[in-house]
């Protein structure tokens, strides 16, 4: 496999490709190859050579960072300033039985972003610029290095769950944030799913400051080793100073409504617990594969009450009821079920995540595309990649 | 400031253009007569002014798509306004294009607590979101000074900030969904209630894109509930380089205030002239810093803002202990534009952003650059994210003086650039910075930006002539590098 070191070999590997008449698929450390559909290629381009810390100003709240360099090593340099990546990307390594967490270009191509995603934002809200070659096979660059920029389209948010569809990223500048002090969860109890959104609605409409809130079904709950006998248990982390963490608690405690038990979970199992949500390894075990669901929150329960009955599966709420992380049969109907459950009640994106019955030949990982917003995605692709040289299909037909 | 040459086939044509139009949407909707199109002949860049082909008012989306199908046919350009505010001349018209203004879309259209998010018509001002919700304690976060006025389809368009943009983001990172046409006539969806899709971030580009790849017509915007408090801290210092370092201290505390502002010398008396806000006259600097958030978490980070621009070298601290005092604090802030208006006859605003540990070089920069030109300059920074609004006064009617403060502006924004900042923090490239992007970017780098808006306007007909010097045809941004006489893949469908 052809391995390149900067932009300038990215550029003549492109450019090659395109004289030979083949199509690349763009290799980081490939943890992440099983999301998004099976691109058609003819060679491999392993990008993981481009790798280390470029310039990070804490103080700035900005680190510039070679896309190859893997995210285990960008969260050490940033946890030595006692910063993060707001975003929280999720290790799904043990979901998708990879080596490793994979680099932060990959975090990036796909837009993965974890339970903090709610409040703080996605992976594209904090990509603030970036260098690039084409599938021209021409180098550009984009944003910049500052967070106020709007010199100029805003192709960071592009390239961001691209999936290496339209350019091969090296250094790509992020805005980071200061760690909270101190974090801590809080469980509450629930009889079903239009309850727990309801509950969380009521604690977003309250000026406690929720920064992350996720509803587990019993039997998930009981795996993630929460020992509650309700049917639903809705988690609720809270971020801060130690001082505004105690005191915010105190306050949502009162906000249990029907009485039934608040759990408060301390820091230590507070953080195993937001990486198992995060992580998805709640639904590691199951034997289907997984989807991932975009939706409205509050339309979380119509879909489950839509879904459930009819398949054999499990799931769990993160993002308010705005992420359903579901583990269902292999095959297309599970999907199709989603996908038209989530038409009826208010529109959104259902992702096969884990293919363990090579659903992917029956059903598109990423939603399809509505007509018109299908040939304007082919026309960008022709602005960054008129000949398909890169990760071609990897998304959807054609892109 | 050069504009592309009009289409006098465009202007020959224009009684039956503005015909066709009338029969596209209620004759009520096209203002044609000069006197009329006179309100419409500029933006908030109010140096530049130029009458439209026509004035199109539509009130419905559909009419929107059918405008802009016949204008495609037509080959006549389109240029969309909201509550035309721009400061950088993005909607400012053109002699052979038609404006088309989303006045008309004024309506919220719906209010959804379980989602947290509103749904409105473009047009909307960005102020009226808000006073959509607080009555239940939420409000709409990006706040552009100009919110009483611009509409939040002007906020998509330009990517709009405001001063709390350093906690809460700017419009992008509060923005659900958008309902968008294209030049084609095409109507699009992008984004809704949920939070992320797996397709190209398409919404994501549309926003800052200064009204050049295509018309919002629908916004999804995310609300957040009220900060229980909000307190201020009003700090003076002696010298602008302490005042630079106590920012960045603050930030590497690990504290992000909902917004940290800095006026100089010059602002800071216009201001405490214009609004007796307290000001600390005779400091060099002055910072204002809010926090907000839960009372005991304020209270506690007062006290640790505090002790930061002590150890920094405040000459004078004052902290808000009531809303009243808070609201004085930001009414000298809020104020400088107007303040700053009184003590010259014409300034100009300008707009970069540098990282914020090279203000102290910012600041001799400007000093030299004032000496330079013979004009002088007030300041008023978004500090906590480097945003850089300096404030070139000059007299308009001294003949030279208005093109030595464009010079002046066109210098620091390069020394921005050359810093490791950009050409414009929040107020768009537009007409006003199209012809130094060059600073910013390589040949290749726009091209391949221009490639993009060929995805979306595939002949330049809409809002030609603002953010890019050099309009490339896009058959010619298309064309490859063609090896050996021949181009690869010959047989492949192109799009």
């Amino acid at each position: 496999m052809p391995k390149i070191n900067n932009l300038d070999e990215a550029a003549a590997a492109v450019l090659d490709a395109q004289q030979q008449k083949h199509r690349l698929e763009l290799r980081g450390l490939g943890t992440k190859s099983g999301i998004g559909n099976q691109p058609v290629y003819d060679a491999c381009l392993d990008v993981s050579a481009m790798q280390g810390i470029v310039d990070y100003q804490p103080e700035e709240l900005v680190l510039t960072v070679r896309a190859g360099t893997t995210l285990s090593a960008v969260e050490a340099a940033l946890d030595k300033a006692n910063q993060m990546l707001a975003f929280e990307p999720a290790d799904l390594s043990a979901l998708l039985k990879s080596k490793s967490t994979g680099t932060i270009g990959g975090v990036l191509a796909t837009n993965l972003s974890g339970p903090r995603r709610l409040t703080a934002g996605a992976a594209r809200d904090f990509l603030l610029g970036f260098d690039a070659v084409s599938g021209r096979g021409e180098r550009f660059k984009s944003g910049g290095r500052v967070m106020k920029n709007v010199t100029g389209y805003d192709l960071s948010k592009l390239i961001c769950g691209s999936y290496g569809t339209l350019a091969v990223i090296d250094e790509v500048t992020i805005k980071t944030l200061p760690r909270p002090e101190t974090s801590l969860s809080l469980l509450f109890e629930s009889d079903d799913m239009a309850s727990a959104v309801a509950l969380i609605a009521g604690i977003f409409a309250s000026p406690h400051e929720p920064g992350a809130a996720a509803i587990l079904p019993q039997p998930v709950a009981a795996a993630a080793g929460i020992d509650l006998a309700a049917d639903f248990v809705v988690v609720i982390r809270l971020e801060g100073i130690a001082l505004s963490v105690d005191d915010r608690a105190g306050h949502l405690r009162g906000m249990g409504g029907t009485g039934g038990t608040v759990e408060t979970v301390p820091q230590a199992l507070s953080e195993t617990l937001w990486r198992r949500i995060r992580d998805v390894d709640l639904l590691a075990d199951h034997a289907g594969d997984i989807w991932k669901l975009s939706c409205p929150p509050a339309s979380a329960p119509q879909i489950i009450a839509a879904i459930e009955p009819h398949f054999d599966m499990a799931f769990y709420a993160d993002w308010a009821g705005g992420l359903l992380w579901l583990a269902g049969p292999s095959g297309a109907d599970f999907g199709n079920a989603l996908r038209a459950a989530l038409t009826l009640h208010g529109g959104g994106h259902a992702q096969l995540m884990c293919d363990r019955g090579n659903s992917k030949q029956l059903i598109p990982a990423l939603q399809p595309l509505p007509p018109a917003q299908a040939s304007l995605s082919r026309r960008v692709k022709a602005a960054f990649d008129p000949l398909g040289v890169l990760n071609f299909g990897r998304m959807h037909d054609g892109i | 400031m050069l504009m592309p040459d009009p289409d006098q086939d465009v202007i020959d044509r224009r009684d039956a253009i503005c015909a066709a139009l009338k029969k596209i949407v209620p004759a009520a909707c096209v203002i044609d007569s000069q006197e009329s199109m006179r309100a419409y002949d500029a933006d908030g860049r109010s140096a530049y002014r130029q009458l439209p082909l026509a004035v199109v008012l539509p009130e419905t989306v559909e009419q929107i798509a059918a405008v802009m199908k016949w204008c495609k046919a037509e080959g006549v350009k389109v240029v969309p306004r909201g509550a035309g505010t721009s400061l950088s001349g993005g909607a400012l018209p053109l002699a052979d294009a038609v404006l088309l203004g989303l006045g008309k879309f004024s309506r919220i259209l719906e209010v959804d607590y379980d989602n947290r998010c509103v749904v409105a018509q473009p047009g909307v001002t960005n102020l009226a979101i808000t006073h959509a919700v607080q009555g239940d304690g939420f409000y709409y976060a990006p706040d552009p000074s100009s919110q009483i006025a611009c509409s939040v389809g002007g906020n998509v368009a330009e990517n709009s900030g405001g001063v709390h943009c350093l906690k809460y983001g700017l419009t992008t990172n509060n923005l659900l969904g958008i309902e968008m046409v294209t030049m084609d006539g095409e109507i699009l969806r992008l984004g809704g209630k949920h939070l992320d899709a797996g397709d190209y971030d398409l919404m994501g580009v549309m926003t800052g894109s200064e009204g050049l790849l295509g018309v919002v017509s629908e916004v999804t915007l995310r609300i957040l509930q009220k900060p229980a408090t909000q307190r201020a801290l009003l700090v003076g210092f002696e010298d602008t380089g302490s005042a630079g370092t106590a920012v960045g201290d603050v930030i590497a505390a690990g504290i992000i205030p909902a917004g940290m502002e800095m006026m100089d010398g010059l602002a800071i008396n216009a201001a405490e002239d214009f609004a007796n806000a307290g000001y600390p006259r005779g400091a060099a600097a002055l910072i204002i810093v809010e926090l907000d958030g839960p009372e005991a978490e304020v209270d506690a980070l007062i006290g640790r803002v505090e002790t930061i621009m002590r150890s920094a070298g405040a000459s004078s601290i004052k902290i808000s202990q009531s809303e009243e005092e808070r609201n004085l604090f930001w009414a000298g802030r809020k104020s400088a534009f107007p303040a700053v208006g009184r003590i010259s006859p014409d300034y100009l605003c300008m707009d970069g952003t540098i990282p914020r540990r090279r203000l102290p070089d910012m600041m001799v920069l400007m000093a030299t650059l004032s000496q330079k030109y013979g004009l002088r300059v007030a300041n008023v920074f978004h500090a906590g994210d480097g945003n850089l609004h300096p404030l070139i006064l000059f007299d308009a009617n001294q003949p030279g003086e208005l093109a030595r403060a464009e010079d002046f502006g066109a210098d620091i924004l390069r020394g921005c650039v050359e810093m490791g900042g950009v050409l414009t923090g929040e107020h768009g490239v537009g007409v006003e910075k199209r012809d130094l992007m060059s600073i910013q970017f390589t040949e290749d780098d726009m091209k391949q930006q221009q490639r993009l808006k060929c995805a979306f306007d595939a002949n330049h007909l809409l809002n030609p002539g603002k953010v890019f010097p050099h309009l490339h045809r896009c058959a010619e941004l298309g064309r490859l590098h063609v090896h050996k006489g021949k181009m690869p893949f010959p047989d492949l469908p192109r799009f």
